[in-house]
């Protein structure tokens, strides 16, 4: 169909505006990307020569070991609790009516209106009020806190798509409540939970602001670390480790898009 | 037989983990109103004074800043936001969504000291952009961009694009294509079908946008703290200040008391005055 | 007079609409999506203030055909023409139509008046004629008074009301309406019908309708276009679609019908004889154009054409009665004829006494009462 002119330059200025606001988006993970290879010490830009010590020296820089196993033990256990408790308590309000059901959903999902140096503070300022070291239980229990209504989230739209009438089918063949609830609920509500996991997993890994305020220096995070690391250093070392985060999200990212379809789980697909 | 199987059982842990939470809400709100003993941790007898130091027009232009900060970044997330949100859900080829949407929910994961150190680079004098603006002859030395308002809200409108964008394609991704259609076919163009139809149809998403973009901005730490370093005062450095420098754990109690009240009150506001733009585009 | 497309050149049809301009025109028109031919070579003519109807199971390419003539959709082939007017590449908002959705599409944010002025404030007519035609519309479609509502404080029957006064009040050259009852419930979408036509009879806009239930092509239409698998089959009045199907899909697509092996006996001219167990039947000849004397055909006859006798009757197809359906006016006898039809044959018999007087397992005899049957070449060979 031959457009008119106008509907062209319409079409194409779109194209254009977008590209641009990619452009934007990817600017900084580009620049990053080629500081991280420079050989110089310098935050300079462009680098002269190239190498690859920096990403030597972010895999033996000792903090950032450290920093990443505590961060790793943080996050499995924070969004594997916050998955349990969660989706537990997400199948309840969708399902059932009970005393306080509205408060509690309201304070369980507060922390993404709660700016998180609050509950960091918060946290802190109970822990030494009670005498609570500032061991991992604290942070693990910070993040517990943080990522529990990404999961409530995740599950109620999953519990939104789930046809119960699947489930009634399960009861009327003769399936008490528990069997329903382990062989037909669960496995169905997977996918949702699955990425509610994910989603937890990688925000708590890269939380940041709560755990400054409530880790310690032996249990401190790898942001935390990076971020102590920026305050000393100006070498691109921490640009190589940022080169290897991008990389890294951007696959399990893909993977996920790939198997659980990352439109459907943010609610943006077309109906 | 009950009628509601297993409710103890999926209410006690989220019950627990509440009430955890509500103590340390409860922890903060205690020491708002504690005295401060400068150069140790203990606190004192109970008095309003950390709330009435924060009179000072040090802080209240901390708050002013803040909000507006707030306001910017939202306002300009909206509209960096819109056009990716808008190709997201109506391209027709899969491969550029898939692109656009891992472009720009990435972000969203990298967590916010890489988000924000990439810009350190981006802005620094000796870095991305001033490089550019020396080479290409536009200027002759290097623009301060570092530890300017401007540098923070161009960092922080990118750290809130990937959510703005979630919201705004989950609010264009529900409207029915077949009122665009039935626009068109009365004789609209499609700049008029966008302006009358599709623009106010997507009114929640552009308000649920909004308000988390304020919300999460009000929220940010890092990148004000890095990119500000010290010269941008937000409320989020301000009590990091006060609690990690001077130990002065009971005004920052007071401090954040204070900003998630404001920003409760505005996002309320905010909410009010939307509300006919929402009943706008709301269907059967 | 069988007739497969207007590209024929056979148009006698019986139907509205003078012949003259056609009011909408499809030469050659094909769509792909993909790798699938949605629509192949479509020809088609449509008389002004007609009232045509696209007829088809889902996937027949119907809906695809009516967004091509929209302009939702751009032809890979062929031309479009309305009023004589080459539309094939005017985009939509330029091609003066009215499209009444099956959903309704009415914009959510806005007063079922301001749906109805939207076509009229694109074409910038001034307020107050705009004010006068939606009263006008308004009252066309026995809405007065719903100006200021919502489209969500509407029954489905009523929006779908408002969404035919907007679509006509712009005073389109053609009337697209896509499955627009499907979503009403039997009663409601019986008396729509009715307003339906009357308002189109009293407007004289040319229509084009689409829809997969027959009795609604059937009842409302001036000529229907049988399509199936991006093909149309035949465009005919419904009597000549229902009494003259142009091949075996119109034949079992358009009402019931029985289908009995018969074999070719004789043809002369336009008519062709065929035996069915014994019976003698004519049938036109040109569907069997590439069959031989002695062939394998099948033969098609309606329910209604069948009449019962005892069981001896000589010269009828003996049967043996397997089931029988109460329908409240009549019932629907299934009858058993073995070496004749795969499948029960399906007769109705007015009243209720054939509950009595056959049921299950009596001997009757079939004759037929009746010109219109056709015969077909069987399956593999069509």
């Amino acid at each position: 169909m031959k457009r008119s002119p106008a509907a062209i330059a319409l079409r194409w200025s779109g194209r254009v505006l977008v590209a641009a606001i990619l452009l934007f988006v990817l600017l900084p993970g580009i620049v990053v990307a080629v500081t991280a290879f420079n050989d110089r010490a310098l935050l300079a830009f462009p680098p002269q020569a190239w190498s690859l010590r920096w990403f030597w020296r972010a895999f033996s820089y000792s903090d950032f070991g450290r920093g990443f196993w505590n961060g790793l033990t943080v996050t499995l256990w924070a969004s594997s609790i916050a998955l349990v408790v969660g989706a537990a308590f997400a199948i309840a309000i969708h399902r059932y009516t009970f005393v306080l059901k509205s408060l509690l959903e309201g304070i369980l999902l507060s922390p993404l209106i709660i700016p998180h140096y609050t509950i960091g503070l918060g946290v802190l300022i109970l822990a030494s009020q009670t005498g609570a070291g500032r061991g991992f239980p604290l942070v693990i229990l910070t993040h517990v806190l943080l990522v529990l209504p990404f999961v409530m989230r995740s599950t109620f739209i999953s519990l939104e798509n789930l046809d119960g009438r699947l489930e009634l089918a399960a009861s009327s063949l003769g399936a008490t409540p528990g069997r329903v609830l382990l062989t037909v609920t669960i496995p169905l509500l997977l996918p949702g939970l699955l990425s509610g996991w994910l989603f937890a997993a990688i925000l708590s890994f890269n939380e940041f602001t709560a755990t400054l305020f409530v880790s310690s220096q032996a249990t401190q995070t790898l942001p935390v670390a990076m971020y102590n690391y920026v305050r000393e250093f100006a070498d691109p070392t921490l640009a190589a480790l940022s080169v290897i985060y991008i990389a890294v999200t951007a696959l399990l990212l893909s993977f996920a898009n790939a198997f659980l379809g990352l439109e459907k789980i943010l609610n943006v697909d077309a109906h | 037989m009950t009628k509601r199987p297993f409710l103890g059982w999926f209410v006690s842990p989220a019950g627990l983990v509440a009430l955890g939470l509500t103590a340390a809400m409860a922890a903060v709100f205690q020491f708002s109103m504690r005295a401060y003993i400068p150069g140790s941790l203990e606190v004192g007898g109970f008095t309003l004074q950390n709330f009435a130091a924060l009179v000072r027009p040090l802080y209240a232009l901390a708050f002013w800043n803040t909000i507006l900060l707030c306001f910017e970044t939202a306002a300009f997330t909206l509209i960096l936001a819109y056009p990716l949100a808008y190709a997201l859900v109506r391209t027709r080829s899969s491969a550029v969504r898939s692109f656009i949407l891992i472009a720009a929910v990435t972000p969203l994961f990298l967590g916010e000291v890489v988000r924000t150190y990439s810009w350190m680079i981006v802005l620094g004098n000796n870095g991305f952009l001033n490089t550019l603006l020396v080479k290409l002859g536009l200027v002759a030395r290097p623009v301060q961009m570092m530890f300017t308002s401007g540098g923070v809200i161009a960092a922080l409108v990118h750290v809130t694009m990937p959510i703005m964008v979630i919201m705004l394609a989950a609010g264009l991704s529900h409207i029915d294509r077949n009122c665009e259609k039935a626009a068109e076919s009365l004789g609209a163009g499609p700049v008029r079908v966008f302006l009358t139809i599709t623009l106010p149809l997507s009114m929640p998403g552009i308000v649920a946008g909004f308000s988390t973009a304020f919300a999460w901005t009000f929220s940010a730490f890092a990148t004000p703290q890095l990119i500000g370093g010290g010269r941008v005062s937000t409320v989020s450095t301000l009590i990091y200040q006060l609690g990690f420098s001077s130990f002065n754990f009971p005004f920052a109690a007071s401090l954040s008391i204070v900003g998630l009240a404001l920003s409760l009150a505005v996002i309320a506001l905010l909410k009010q005055a939307t509300r006919p733009l929402e009943r706008l585009a709301s269907a059967t | 007079m069988l007739m497969h497309t207007d590209r024929m050149g056979v148009s006698a049809s019986t139907g509205a609409g003078r012949q003259g301009r056609p009011a909408v025109q499809l030469d050659g028109v094909t769509k792909r999506f993909g790798g699938a031919m949605a629509l192949h070579e479509a020809w088609l003519k449509i008389q002004p203030s007609e009232f045509m109807t696209l007829l088809g199971p889902s996937g027949c390419g119907k809906t695809t055909l009516l967004n091509l003539v929209a302009g939702f959709l751009e032809a890979d082939n062929g031309e479009i023409f309305i009023e004589g007017a080459l539309v094939t590449e005017t985009p939509a908002h330029q091609r003066e139509i009215g499209i009444v959705f099956q959903n309704y599409a009415l914009f959510p944010h806005m007063s079922v008046a301001n749906n109805i002025a939207y076509g009229l404030k694109t074409r910038g007519i001034d307020k107050k004629e705009i004010a006068r035609r939606v009263d006008d519309a308004l009252a066309l479609v026995k809405l007065e008074g719903f100006g200021d509502r919502k489209p969500r404080q509407l029954s489905g029957g009523q929006q779908q009301r408002v969404a035919l006064a907007r679509a006509l009040v712009i005073k389109p050259k053609v009337l697209l309406l896509d499955e627009p009852f499907s979503a009403l419930d039997k009663n409601l979408r019986g008396s729509m019908q009715v307003e339906l036509k009357q308002i189109q009879r009293e407007l004289g806009v040319t229509t084009i309708f689409v829809t997969h239930d027959q009795g609604e092509a059937l009842s409302m239409s001036d000529r229907i276009a049988v399509m199936s698998a991006g093909r149309i089959r035949q465009i005919a009045a419904p009597g000549d679609v229902y009494r003259r199907p142009a091949d075996r899909f119109v034949a079992s697509f358009v009402g019931n019908v029985n289908v009995l092996t018969g074999c070719l006996v004789e043809r002369r001219g336009e008519v062709a004889t065929v035996s069915v167990g014994g019976m003698r039947l004519g049938v036109p000849a040109a569907p069997l154009a590439q069959a031989a004397i002695g062939d394998v055909v099948d033969v098609f006859i309606r329910p209604e054409h069948l009449a019962l006798m005892s069981g001896s009757t000589p010269g009828s197809l003996r049967g043996t009665v397997t089931a029988q359906v109460f329908q409240g006016d009549h019932i629907d006898l299934y009858i058993d004829v073995a070496g004749v039809a795969r499948e029960p044959v399906l007769l109705r018999a007015p009243g209720i006494a054939a509950l009595s007087s056959c049921p299950v397992g009596t001997e009757v005899g079939l004759v037929v009462r009746s010109d219109d049957v056709v015969a077909f070449l069987p399956e593999a060979s069509s």
